[in-house]
């Protein structure tokens, strides 16, 4: 879009590079089964605990995190890429800038999803949620996104284009951001060659969490997502987007105000109030940009909705912005504190996630892909009516998923904070309240398989379109002015005149680093006073490091995905402290590296569990948790009290512990395994004595239990036992 | 006296009113921008990008 009287003559032709784009098409398509199987999976196994079939590698905690990151970043993540590489070369009339680097990021990020797919169920994670991976597959995931950056930066500098188009700006956003947001929340000190400590703890690293996790959201899901919104729907009705000032007023409200609004997800936890305060302001801010991106996109298609009927592509598309439209209307809603402190930690954050990610993302992905199968692989689509019934199954199958939930979750809210007539809770027992849902899990089921029939359409559909394509694919050449010269900077009066947007609009570098101070400045508002203040997390005296043994069985939990079922925060709310006991504070956490806290109670909370039950009651639960509670849906750990406790772990913890500035001793420091054994012997020696089975001093299970005895006992504690403790002369409870 | 010390006693509670004074101040700049009248025809013209992308000159088999 050279300015008039500013064209160079000078053509040059050129082709671009679809065979990345097929390879990338593939891959999503074979990734989205994966994810979206274990995601019914999954289902299946909180409809019903057997399920989980009794082995470590299959239940519920540790596959939960592998459907996270299948479906974010294998699914949505490739099909990102798809979008990027194949929009960017048109709107930019450029060759991807590097072969090589096209490769290298495909196969890397192939390869960190297969990483990601053996470590997960192993209980190789680090826990916070969507950043699970390990420290060496995190380290690749910033190598390979360097060198997809680096590749889309070369082809917007070798391009022929000189206005950068909206949905590169989104682009730019994504790379920018996504970078930024990775990098901060995955700083850790390395205690082994798969197990690392988040270098914040407690409020600190919550935050740090949720401002990451809010953002992949924002910078993952949504804002690459609004690229290929701008370019492929115009595409497929054929007709310009509806306002493209309303484009640029979405992109730059949603780079300004989406990095704040992180802490609406720790709303009446232990973080500041001003921070929660904060969050929720500008999240109930982001819903007119968010909508007006949604007007914008439904808008194109004026005097184009006869072609909807006739098109699988284009009713795809409108679905997709329906749901973004109701998502990001949704979001601001649950944002509002008094809202959240009824739909957090319920059902309801499922089914708004799941109403984001199946209808919006998933999709605008099958529209796209079902725009570029006949383009990439220069072939009729195979099935059009196959097309068609994939839309109508699938859609069918997000509805009953998320009425499903929405009822689970509010089923759930209302439940814990009901009171009866004397004032007391009237579901105490907390398996009342998960019994209540069993059914709506089952609708959940149904749903999802709908969905992932609708999936599998789609992939037969690219399969038999792909055989009936030509043995070697053509490569038109495309041909186009070289780049034009940048238009002479404004005299004085631009700036009034508004012409400085317009030049960068052109300079792809200027662009980006006011991109990029947009979300550090807005990001640093709220991290500097989070990590400085030091009102922010009083000091409690009776709270003190971890033992050895206890910091081993917390890695435990971590490793079998507790956190993804039992939260440790008590909100200073009647119905919570009435059910858990008194609420949390944040001078209780700040050892825990990482925060526990937790985003869902698909079982209770256990911030104050230690003491509650007997040792030996823990064992039987863990064996099986049926012989405790009959109606308990929790998966079996038979394993943890055959497995080994390994020793040298537990000193490389405890020593990275230490690096971190948890105040061990030095003696604590060497003799690690040394106390850790003099633990585990007393507490296996009490089971025994209790009725339970004897030699467990050696096993994960001992170190569990005793990590879920410690929990929440700190301040109940007399502050001379608590001094003790922490002088180092506790090494037992 | 640490840094932490002196951000302690600082009143944090004007944060939310300030960051939306930026916000609102960065939304208005950026909304003056997009809609001045002059601005009309370089943003039309950028509108009609992604139909104007495919420009095929030569197919495999065509003489060059």
């Amino acid at each position: 879009m050279a300015s008039p009287g500013m064209r160079n003559e000078r053509m040059e032709q050129f082709v671009y590079d679809d065979a990345i784009v097929r390879l990338f098409l593939l891959a999503t398509l074979a990734w989205g089964l994966v994810g979206m199987l274990v995601g019914v999976v999954i289902a299946l196994q909180l409809a019903s605990p057997v399920f989980n079939l009794g082995l470590p590698w299959t239940s519920f905690g540790r596959l939960r995190p592998l459907h996270t990151n299948a479906v974010i970043f294998a699914f949505a993540g490739n099909a990102i890429f798809t979008g990027v590489y194949y929009s960017t070369q048109r709107l930019l009339k450029a060759r991807m800038w590097s072969d090589a680097l096209s490769r290298l990021h495909f196969w890397g990020w192939q390869a960190i999803i297969v990483a990601a797919a053996l470590t997960l169920p192993l209980g190789i994670n680090q826990s916070k949620e969507y950043a699970e991976l390990e420290w060496p597959i995190d380290v690749a995931i910033a190598l390979v996104w360097v060198a997809f950056s680096v590749n889309v930066f070369g082809t917007i500098a070798k391009r022929r284009e000189r206005h950068l188009y909206v949905a590169i700006w989104f682009y730019i956003s994504t790379l920018v951001a996504i970078a930024i947001l990775h990098i901060f929340n995955n700083l850790v000190v390395v205690a082994g060659p798969f197990k690392s400590y988040s270098i914040y703890a407690g409020v600190q690293d919550a935050f740090m969490q949720w401002w990451y996790g809010h953002n992949a959201v924002a910078f993952f899901l949504t804002t690459p997502f609004l690229g290929m919104m701008y370019y492929f729907l115009p595409k497929a009705a054929d007709r310009p987007v509806f306002s493209y000032r309303l484009s640029i007023l979405h992109f730059w409200t949603l780079v300004f105000i989406y990095i704040w609004a992180g802490p609406h997800h720790l709303h009446y936890t232990a973080l500041p109030a001003w921070a929660s305060t904060l969050g929720m302001l500008f999240s109930v801010m982001l819903w007119m940009p968010s909508w007006g991106g949604m007007v914008n996109g439904l808008l194109t298609l004026r005097g184009a909705w006869h072609k909807v009927t006739e098109d699988p592509v284009l009713k795809f598309f409108v679905v997709a912005i329906t749901f973004y439209g109701m998502s990001t209307f949704e979001g601001p809603l649950l944002s509002i504190k008094s809202v959240n402190a009824l739909s957090h930690y319920t059902d309801w954050t499922i089914a708004h996630v799941h109403a984001g990610a199946l209808g919006w993302v998933g999709f605008m992905v099958f529209g796209m892909v079902y725009w570029l199968l006949p383009r990439l692989f220069q072939a009729e689509l195979w099935s059009k009516r196959l097309a068609e019934l994939h839309f109508w199954i699938a859609t069918v199958g997000i509805l009953l998923y998320v009425v499903a939930i929405y009822a689970a979750g509010l089923t759930q809210g209302l439940m814990w904070r009901a009171f009866d007539e004397t004032g007391r809770l009237a579901y105490p027992d907390f398996i009342e309240t998960t019994m209540r849902l069993i059914p709506m899990y089952w609708v959940r089921v149904l749903g999802g398989v709908l969905y992932i029939t609708g999936m599998v359409f789609c992939g037969l559909n690219a399969l038999m379109t792909w055989r009936s394509g030509p043995a070697r694919y053509a490569e038109p050449v495309h041909e186009a002015p070289s780049l034009a010269p940048m238009a002479p900077a404004p005299a004085a009066g631009g700036f009034r005149h508004a012409a400085w947007h317009r030049r960068w609009e052109g300079l792809p570098v200027t662009f980006s680093v006011w991109v990029g101070v947009a979300v550090v400045v807005a990001s640093l508002f709220e991290i500097v006073p989070m990590f400085l203040i030091g009102s922010n997390v009083p000091t409690i005296r009776a709270v003190h490091p971890y033992t050895p043994l206890e910091l081993a069985g917390r890695d435990i939990y971590v490793a079998e995905g507790c956190n993804n079922c039992h939260s440790q925060m008590i909100r200073p709310i009647r119905a919570e402290t009435m059910r858990y006991g008194e609420y949390s504070k944040p001078g209780e956490f700040v050892y825990d590296h990482p925060f526990l806290w937790g985003s869902r109670r698909i079982g209770p909370d256990l911030a104050r569990v230690g003491g509650k039950y007997p040792d030996l009651w823990h064992v039987r639960h863990m064996e099986d948790p049926r012989s405790t509670t009959p109606q308990s849906i929790m998966p079996a750990y038979p394993w943890l009290a055959r497995t080994p406790l390994k020793w040298s772990a537990v000193e490389r913890g405890v020593a990275a512990q230490s690096t971190l500035g948890v105040p061990y001793t030095p003696e604590q420091v060497r003799n690690a395994g040394g106390l850790a054994r003099e633990q585990a012997k007393q507490i296996a020696g009490a089971i025994a004595r209790q009725g339970g089975p004897a030699g467990l001093e050696e096993t994960e299970l001992v170190a569990l239990v005793a990590y879920l005895q410690r929990l929440g006992t700190d301040i109940k504690k007399p502050s001379s036992v608590a001094a003790a403790a922490g002088s180092g002369e506790g090494a037992g409870r | 006296m640490k840094l932490a010390d002196v951000m302690s006693a600082m009143h944090f509670d004007l944060l939310a009113q300030v960051a939306l004074v930026i916000a609102v101040a960065g939304f208005v700049t950026v909304m003056v921008a997009v809609f001045l009248a002059r601005n009309r025809e370089p943003f039309r013209r950028a509108a009609l990008m992604p139909l104007a992308d495919d420009t095929v000159v030569r197919r495999p088999g065509d003489r060059a």
